[in-house]
């Protein structure tokens, strides 16, 4: 008596790969996060004992209120106006300082604002190079 | 006579192809995938400028309220109770490895003087690079804020 012959597939069966990887899928985009990543560099100088000597009004002084508005060198500005009043001061002197001091109770969102602008001359042909941005301690240390 | 020849069709999806587009997109996955060291709720202040953070960057997050915490890139973040307490961490981080940046997640309307103590420490610790994290400012709202 003859018996039928099986045939056995000479395939892979990958039909469940493909759950597999969906199941893997849904991990990584139940876990990923597209957190904010992107920010403001800021170059912090070394803390030295002895800062570079600044005659203080060769600087500019850029304070913020804490309404958020501006005060540069004791006259009230816009933000948008503070680049065309820099302009012909680092036309003379590129490396021109230029300090930023919040008020201890403005709001940091209008300290990065402005130096956000400053840092935005670049592209409009203003380059602020010289940027400081002093602490308290700083300023109880060196400027009184 | 009969000239068609009668062809059968596998009644069958073809279903190869779909474990590559899925290995495609977890490759995608897998490549943006960074796990967040720091889950503080802040409204980050907007700006123009955006620069990429580098990854493994050390994190010091201030709420509006002015809590602090602290994560070295590597643990989830941790809280603070002073500035000082930044100083120490950070002192620790910079000790192991110098050129470590750090990131300042802030609240937009935190006052400055919470930030002012941590920067200070940042700078007593000899950070070199700090980066100020923010959200994308779009040019209508740069207008706005300009005729405020």
């Amino acid at each position: 008596m003859k018996l039928p012959s099986r045939r056995v597939s000479d395939e892979i069966p990958t039909s469940s790969m493909a759950d597999i990887a969906f199941l893997l899928i849904i991990y990584f985009m139940v876990t990923t996060t597209f957190a904010a990543t992107r920010g403001l560099d800021f170059a912090l100088p070394k803390d030295d004992d002895q800062p570079p000597v600044v005659e203080k009004e060769e600087s500019v002084l850029i304070e913020v209120q804490p309404s958020g508005d501006l005060v540069v060198d004791g006259r009230p500005m816009l933000k948008s106006e503070v680049l065309d009043y820099l302009k012909p001061k680092l036309e003379v002197n590129p490396r021109k300082p230029v300090i930023i001091r919040p008020d201890a109770n403005a709001p940091y969102g209008a300290m990065v604002s402005v130096y956000d602008e400053l840092r935005q001359g670049a592209d409009k042909g203003v380059e602020v190079r010289n940027i400081s941005i002093p602490t308290q301690r700083e300023i109880d240390r060196f400027w009184f | 006579m009969n000239l068609h020849e009668q062809k059968t069709v596998p009644a069958v999806i073809p279903t190869a192809s779909m474990a590559d587009i899925a290995f495609l997109l977890i490759i995608f996955f897998m490549v943006t995938f960074t796990i967040e060291v720091d889950k503080t709720q802040v409204t980050l202040p907007q700006t123009v400028i955006r620069q990429e953070v580098p990854k493994k960057a050390a994190y010091v997050s201030v709420t509006e309220a002015g809590q602090i915490r602290v994560s070295d890139g590597e643990q989830i973040s941790a809280p603070v109770g002073s500035a000082d307490e930044v100083l120490s961490f950070a002192a620790e981080v910079i000790g192991r490895e110098p050129t470590k940046e750090f990131v300042l997640k802030a609240d937009e309307h935190t006052p400055y003087r919470y930030i002012d103590e941590v920067i200070d420490a940042l700078k007593q610790a000899r950070v070199s690079v700090i980066y100020l994290l923010s959200s994308q400012e779009t040019k209508d709202e740069e207008n706005r804020a300009g005729t405020n």
